[in-house]
């Protein structure tokens, strides 16, 4: 006897897969391999191979400064907001608050509207009361975005939560602010750990919303990127990228490892069980 | 007998959940609604020979709504977000479908993380990346020659096709996950209770998969669609200065200081996609089983 073939079926769907594996990457491996190019416009596959992009890339002190500006404003905006967040779904969860639907779609409102809308409205209003351009308003808008992601993701942490541990360490003495750290958070942490990457990933990544709020010589990494990119295209922007692809890259493996054991399904299933 | 609690511990009890609302409301008064009660009121200012001039009018809601060049502008707006949602949800459908049915949960993982990872870089590094791999002397062009499918290469970037292209993956991601996220909600005994009975796979897919994994493609249009209509970067660098959707529109006026232009254009978008969202509730309120 031999094995039966898969079905013609299968075949194409996995084919369609594997296809659409190769779409999914292929504009960061494009970048990668670009990176690599000894010429400064773009020739697939490229004729000669160079580290140039590189050397030039390392004497633009421009990219230093708005990479490192970056990597401090989605960190304290990650720190603020999963502050502000998780109090106001811990809130949301813990007491049957009148009108608790409606503050939750309030909170989770600035999701649905559109990012260069929210820019723009900020920037006026930043304007209109003289703070535009100052260190704070960006952060604050950077916050604004972040905060309804972190409200949703912990609140289906909490909705998780065995309320019952938190009233014995109550009746024990423990004080609120205490219980809290210890008790609440320790069981919660893979939510709010989870909300805090999110919140850096989409801060590190926001354009339209601060386009307009940066300084010129002050702006963060990827609007400095889009602003180079309007004005020039040589591959310094692929050897740049190729260090951030490189970065996302790490991240993915760091998740593979942490997920190890578990398949999407599982984890989708765990924030569904937290949210219903 | 039992004293009653003090009037200030019960006080404070109340007053708890508020407290801990506090600091988010703050922020969404100060950076969310007073924004946008003020952005909506630069709707009714007017901006003439380069000033704005602050007084009361509908001038600039009405050039918007009788002019036809802004009508132009509306459509493609709509155009590129419903091309961007099809080709999305006809790629992510299959795609979630796949991811579903791997049996190797190593496999499942790794291709789940291999969707995901576009999420993890910058959009601009993406759009950077289709504008490489769509160029004249493109990747994408030279595989086309090189198949002898074409003899010159196609004009794919710079124009409305890179944008539709590049768009759709980007907010791929986002169409998969809600559409798988209701594939793993199906109860696998009704499919093979519709096998039993006789139905072929194609029977059962469509009468059984597809109307039971409807919210889930719902949900994903909705996100595409609002996505696509809010979307900046990309046509920014892809579009070549030819594709002027909404988005760019606004932002150019909120550089020429044309406010009034701004808040009734970002308006127009805030419209749209709230249109998209209820809409798609409505929807949802139907496919739900």
């Amino acid at each position: 006897m031999h094995r039966r073939l898969p079905h013609p079926r299968h075949i194409a769907l996995a084919a369609f897969c594997v296809a659409g594996a190769l779409f999914i990457l292929s504009p960061l491996a494009i970048v990668i391999l670009t990176s690599f190019s000894a010429t400064a416009y773009n020739v697939f596959p490229p004729q000669e191979y160079s580290l140039r992009w590189y050397e030039t890339l390392a004497a633009q002190g421009a990219f230093y400064g708005a990479a490192l500006r970056s990597v401090v404003l989605a960190t304290a905006t990650m720190a603020i907001a999963l502050l502000i967040g998780t109090l106001a779904s811990y809130a949301l969860v813990k007491y049957a608050l009148r009108g608790r639907d409606l503050i939750k779609g309030m909170l989770l409102a600035p999701i649905v509207l559109p990012n260069i809308v929210l820019g723009v409205a900020l920037f006026i209003f930043f304007v209109r009361i003289g703070t535009v351009n100052s260190y704070p308003s960006l952060l604050i808008t950077h916050v604004l975005v972040v905060t309804p992601f972190v409200v949703a993701i912990t609140g289906a942490a909490f909705a998780n939560f065995d309320w019952s541990t938190e009233e014995a360490a109550m009746d024990l003495g423990a004080g609120p602010v205490e219980t809290f750290l210890r008790v609440v958070l320790p069981q919660v942490r893979a939510g709010v750990v989870m909300a805090g990457v999110f919140a850096w990933i989409i801060s590190f990544d926001q354009v339209e919303t601060t386009l307009f709020l940066v300084r010129p010589g002050q702006s963060t990494l990827p609007i400095e990127m889009f602003l180079y990119l309007q004005k020039w295209q040589d591959p310094t922007i692929a050897a740049l990228s190729s260090i951030l692809i490189l970065a996302a890259g790490v991240v993915v493996v760091a998740l593979s490892i942490a997920g190890r054991g578990r398949t999407p399904a599982d984890i989708i299933k765990q924030q569904r069980e937290g949210s219903g | 007998m039992s004293t009653p609690a003090p009037r200030t511990g019960g006080m404070a009890r109340a007053a708890a959940p508020w407290l801990l609302l506090l600091p988010a409301f703050a922020l969404m008064t100060y950076a969310f609604i007073l924004p946008i009660g003020s952005f909506l009121e630069y709707g009714f200012y007017r901006f003439e020979r380069g000033r704005l001039i602050q007084d009361f009018t509908f001038a600039t809601y009405r050039r918007f709504l009788f002019d036809p060049y802004y009508h132009a502008v509306i459509l493609d707006t709509l155009k590129v977000a419903a091309i961007v949602t099809t080709i999305a949800l006809a790629v992510g459908y299959p795609l979630a479908y796949g991811l579903w049915r791997l049996q190797s949960p190593a496999l499942q993982r790794w291709f789940g993380l291999i969707i995901f990872s576009p999420v993890l870089v910058s959009v601009v590094v993406r759009s950077y990346g289709w504008t490489v791999l769509l160029a004249d002397q493109g990747a994408v062009n030279w595989a086309l020659m090189r198949a002898g499918l074409i003899g010159e290469p196609l004009e794919l970037v710079y124009n409305l096709t890179g944008v539709v292209i590049s768009l759709s993956h980007v907010f791929l991601p986002f169409v998969v996950f809600p559409i798988y996220a209701a594939m793993t909600r199906l109860d696998p005994s009704l499919r093979e209770a519709a096998m039993d009975l006789g139905a072929g796979w194609w029977t059962t897919f469509r009468r059984v998969t597809l109307p039971l994994t409807l919210p889930g493609i719902v949900a994903a249009a909705q996100i595409a669609f609002t996505l696509a209509l809010g979307a900046l970067v990309t046509p920014a660098l892809l579009g070549g200065g030819r594709v002027l959707v909404l988005p760019l529109q606004v932002y150019r006026a909120t550089s020429e200081i044309n406010w009034p232009f701004a808040a009734v254009g970002g308006l127009a978008l805030l419209l749209m996609a709230l249109v998209a969202v209820v809409l798609s509730n409505r929807l949802l309120r139907y496919a739900e089983p």
